[in-house]
């Protein structure tokens, strides 16, 4: 946004606390960046099929992407007017307390390493590292119970599936061996 | 007077002892399958499909009877608890089921659930033996422009009626029509927004949308906040619906079967359009505004019950045109085929004994559903009690499984997390969740009955509007928009005088 | 104490990676024709030709005691391609097949798929049927030549409701009609749907002027007089309906049968891919399943393995001659 260069005092500490302010401004970028890929995605389309009708396959893209625009600039001026987004509360959700960017980052990385590992290493072994990961993340620290929880919870779970319903789990690595 | 008296022999047939333990047996396994991660009524039904094969005609339909009820009970109950639903139908009773189980209502919500499916399923399966010829032969009147309508005014309703603010509700509608783009094109089989990726190119499943949006953002977004002092464990609270909650909820128990049941008998109907619906309506009346988001049992007891009743109404176009209007209705043709018997405008006649049997199992199945999870739901809310690392850690987990089991795909997973990163940013920024499961979840639908409808018309913009029904429905969606405005004038034209 | 982490770390890993061989061992023999956990793929909608076609399979090879316990589920959209490319994405999946037919074929033309059907393991096409050209009982067309006339004028405003994508054969019947009768295959307005049905619903509310449709989807409806069949597409008459004309014998010069079959996943191994090709044979060989082609109003025309992979090229050729000479 333009507008943010025009507007922010001159001071650093101050342009920083103002972005801080506004930092819903950025929801406003990512709609803007997203309506563009929608519509560059839309208008490159090459539409050769015999289409009938004022509708085609384009159509329905370019509304979409227009309105995106369109909301990307409402939500900018509804910010810089002073509109706030309230954060979601809840029971278990601490809002005074700044965000605590680790555990999120810890819990992503523990989830892309379970879909990455359940192939080659079997649903049992990928659900419970997921399991023992996210739960130490989160604060729990009983290393000699934790694994063991882990471990049976993904098994049964997996028993479950694969051998009572019959929907295919990958086994690990053991499978053909034992 | 015929349709009661076959009725009554139906109920001769279904009431006996092995008959009813069949009936119990087909709750609690429909309930237990339910309850799993990822799997909605139709793959429960589908999967224990075949329990039923040692059976004789009239107990196995009575078993699947209850297994159906109890398997969509069974979804409700992980939405609620877990914030993880199974299938589209079951997300609604996330929105205000989970915060209640959080704040230590979760046996309340469950009771809400529960006694919705009951009611909802009653009614429902009322109407579908007074009206079942009636309202099949209005059903296929509906077309594409009919539905065109109806999905724009759910749109328009959860938008403008729901969220505190519109501009941030119609960003996250777009954002959800946006995902609902990714992939083939429906009509032509265009490759939209899949950038060449052939996994992208199956779309993306509603399910991982809505469990990403869900359980995932949530468990990221609280793992962000966590408080850190000692957490208090949930209260458990009174097992039971007290008067107060009863007196807020009948109601909506009674008005859900209306708004679901027509929605089930049409052929592009379903159970999402009138659980919103009945969302949206159950909000507007309540009293108690305010509680809204934080667990309004309405919100809860309303599209439960239009769920069940709108299962009611797949069945007058199942049995009355042979016509399966959703996944669980295919699997019931099956179950039909299986001996030998073709649903169809034939059926009556051809069956009678094996169709009233099986409508009494219907009434008979939501009874012991009903017997048997309303002493249940106390347990199954203590699940909420255990440590808050391994609730999250739990979530986190059966999010996966659920995902993974949809397709099982590696990048599901990848879809999921980054869906679930979304829905962190969208709970930071304060956008409403709701619009954009529901862009997703209609969107693809919409544009699809849109395109036809002007084909149909060959090209005439009138086509959208030729019907009293799509009329109907741009004038309710007209009032719906003008509401707050008039409201305002009102009042303005009150204090000026 | 302190050996208390070792041990439970320990015996984790022992549960997770030792669990699951030992769960299978025993459990979940294949022998003979039975494929445990054996799934079928329907690439489009509930109620469509494809869908019943592997629902009645899944049930007669059940009924006939070959394998035990097949799901069934459904994965719509873009006239099967859709579902074409999850199966070939199930690379080596030898507990999985897609029942598909001609419609899917020609969607994959249409539509530019990026995976075709030579991309899978071919197992059997199954049945052949025609297509029956019906309206619902209230329609003002009583003949085939009433409507065809009605057509002729214009064709724009009377929609043709199909239950396959463009290129499919509920698309191709109407669009070689077309031609037979003089009218210009560009000028006909064809509309897609997914299965048949939704289909079925256009048609009895009058939403579509007509509708093209395999023979066996609505055998029950038109016997209920719901449906009225005003013509068959095929080389002679269909046994269940002896009233209605062959599109031929009626003066328009079309002959047009589809057909459906099975495929699986790449990647199998000969093993997994012969035990497939011989599920199908002995469902084949099945009383159960000579009745429900009887039933549904299906010719038999078994074609198993590399036979049937060489008729798949033969089609896809005669797809893209045949849409080119349409000029679409």
């Amino acid at each position: 946004m333009t507008t943010e260069t025009d507007q922010a005092p001159g001071r650093a500490a101050g342009r920083r606390a103002w972005l801080r302010d506004h930092s819903e401004l950025g929801v406003c970028a990512l709609l803007l960046a997203l309506g563009v890929l929608v519509l560059a995605d839309a208008l490159t389309m090459d539409v050769d099929i015999a289409q009938r009708g004022p509708v085609g396959p384009r159509t329905v893209p370019v509304a979409v992407g227009a309105g995106l625009l369109v909301i990307a600039a409402l939500l900018a001026v509804d910010v810089l007017r002073g509109g706030r987004g309230r954060a979601e509360g809840g029971e278990d959700v601490d809002l005074s307390e700044p965000a605590d960017w680790r555990t999120v980052l810890l819990l992503s990385g523990i989830f892309l390493g379970a879909a990455v590992l359940i192939e080659p290493a079997g649903f049992p072994v990928a659900g419970a590292l997921l399991f023992w990961g996210a739960a130490f993340a989160l604060g729990s620290r009983r290393v000699d119970r934790d694994p063991l929880i882990a471990a049976v919870l993904s098994l049964i779970t997996y028993a479950v599936f694969d051998k009572l319903l019959g929907v295919p789990l990958p086994g690990g690595p053991l499978m053909g061996v034992l | 007077m015929n349709a009661l008296t076959s009725l009554l022999d139906g109920f001769g047939t279904a009431l006996t002892p092995l008959n009813l333990l069949w009936a119990a047996l087909g709750v609690l396994l429909g309930t237990a399958i339910g309850v799993l991660p990822g799997i909605g009524p139709a793959m429960a039904v589908a999967l224990l499909l075949p329990v039923t094969y040692g059976l004789d005609p009239t107990g196995a339909f009575i078993m699947f009877a209850g297994i159906y009820y109890g398997a969509m009970f069974g979804g409700s109950t992980t939405s609620i608890l877990l914030n993880t639903p199974g299938e589209s139908a079951a997300v609604v009773a996330a929105m205000e089921g989970n915060p209640m189980a959080k704040a230590g209502r979760g046996a309340q919500a469950l009771a809400a659930a529960a006694i919705g499916h009951f009611a909802g399923g009653m009614v429902g399966t009322i109407l579908l033996v007074a009206l079942a010829p009636a309202v099949a032969e209005l059903a296929v009147d509906i077309g594409a422009p009919d539905y065109f309508a109806l999905m724009v005014l759910a749109f328009i309703a959860v938008t403008s009626v729901l969220g505190s603010s519109r501009v941030r509700g119609l960003a996250s509608l777009l954002i959800g029509l946006t995902i609902g783009l990714v992939g083939l094109d429906q009509m032509t089989g265009q490759q939209r927004l899949t950038f060449g990726s052939l996994q992208l190119a199956d779309g993306i499943d509603v399910v991982i949308v809505a469990v990403g949006l869900f359980a995932i953002g949530e468990a990221l977004w609280v793992a962000a906040h966590l408080r850190r002092r000692p957490a208090e464990p949930i209260p458990v609270g009174r097992p039971w619906l007290g008067r107060g909650d009863v007196r807020r909820t009948w109601k909506s128990w009674l008005r859900g079967p209306f708004i679901g049941f027509p929605f089930g008998a049409i052929p592009a109907g379903g159970a999402e359009i009138p659980t919103f619906l009945s969302y949206v309506v159950e909000k507007r009346l309540s009293k108690q505004k305010d509680e809204w988001g934080k667990g309004a049992i309405e919100g809860v007891a309303g599209p439960e019950s239009a769920a069940s009743a709108s299962a009611a109404g797949t069945l007058v176009s199942m049995l009355t045109l042979g016509l399966p209007t959703t996944a669980v209705a295919a699997v019931m043709l099956a179950a039909f085929q299986q001996y030998g018997i073709q649903p169809g405008p034939l059926l009556f006649e051809r069956e009678p004994d094996l169709v009233w049997g099986l409508i009494a199992s219907l009434f008979v199945g939501m009874v012991l559903l009903l017997a048997l999870n309303l002493p249940l739901a106390p347990l199954w809310a203590r699940l909420l009690r255990i440590p808050r690392p391994y609730l999250y850690a739990g979530i986190l987990f059966f999010a996966a499984v659920g995902a993974y089991a949809v397709g099982g795909e590696v990048v599901d997973l990848v879809i999921l997390l980054v869906i679930g990163l979304i829905g962190f940013g969208m709970r930071r920024y304060g956008l409403p969740v709701l619009p954009a499961v529901i862009g997703v979840i209609l969107g693809p639908g919409a544009e699809q009955q849109l395109r036809r409808a002007l084909q149909i018309s060959d090209g005439s913009v009138t086509g959208l509007v030729d019907t009293p029904f799509a009329v109907t429905v741009y004038a309710v969606i007209a009032l719906l928009l003008a509401w707050p405005l008039v409201k305002r004038a009102v009042r303005r034209g009150r204090t000026a005088a | 104490m302190r050996l208390r982490t070792p041990l439970a770390l320990l015996g984790a890993a022992v549960l997770v990676l030792v669990g699951p061989p030992l769960l299978s061992a025993g459990g979940g023999t294949e022998t003979g024709t039975r494929i445990p956990g054996l799934r079928l793929m329907v690439p489009n909608t509930p109620g469509g030709g494809y869908d019943i076609t592997a629902r009645t399979a899944a049930k007669d090879a059940e009924d006939a005691g070959l394998t035990h316990n097949i799901e069934v589920f459904n994965l719509p959209g873009a006239g099967g391609t859709v579902g074409l490319s999850r199966l070939v994405s199930e690379h080596g999946n030898g507990r999985l097949a897609m029942s598909m037919g001609l419609g899917v074929v020609g969607a994959v033309r249409s539509n530019h798929a990026p995976r075709t059907l030579a991309d899978t393991t071919p197992i059997a096409r199954l049945t052949e049927e025609q297509d029956v050209v019906v309206v619902g009982k209230d329609s003002p067309y009583r003949t085939i030549d009433e409507l065809i006339g009605a057509w002729r004028k214009n064709p724009g405003k009377l929609p043709v409701g199909g239950g396959s994508s463009p290129g499919g054969p509920d698309h191709l019947a109407p669009m070689l009609m077309a031609r037979a009768a003089g009218i210009s295959p560009k000028a006909v307005n064809y509309i897609p749907f997914d299965g048949g049905g939704e289909l079925l619903a256009s048609i009895l509310g009058g939403k579509v002027a007509f509708g093209v449709s395999g023979v066996g989807e609505y055998l029950d409806q038109i016997r209920a007089g719901e449906l009225r069949v005003l013509a068959v597409t095929g080389p002679e008459r269909v046994p269940e309906l002896k009233d209605a004309p062959t599109l031929k014998e009626s003066g328009y010069a079309v002959e047009f049968t589809n057909w459906r079959g099975l495929v699986a996943p790449p990647g199998l191994s000969g093993a997994e891919r012969d035990k497939l090709i011989r599920l199908a044979e002995e469902l084949h060989d099945s009383p159960q399943w000579r009745r429900s082609l009887e039933k549904n109003g299906w010719d038999d025309a078994f074609l198993a393995g590399e036979r049937f992979g060489a008729f798949l090229d033969a089609q896809d050729e005669r797809v893209v001659s045949v849409l080119k000479e349409l000029g679409l």
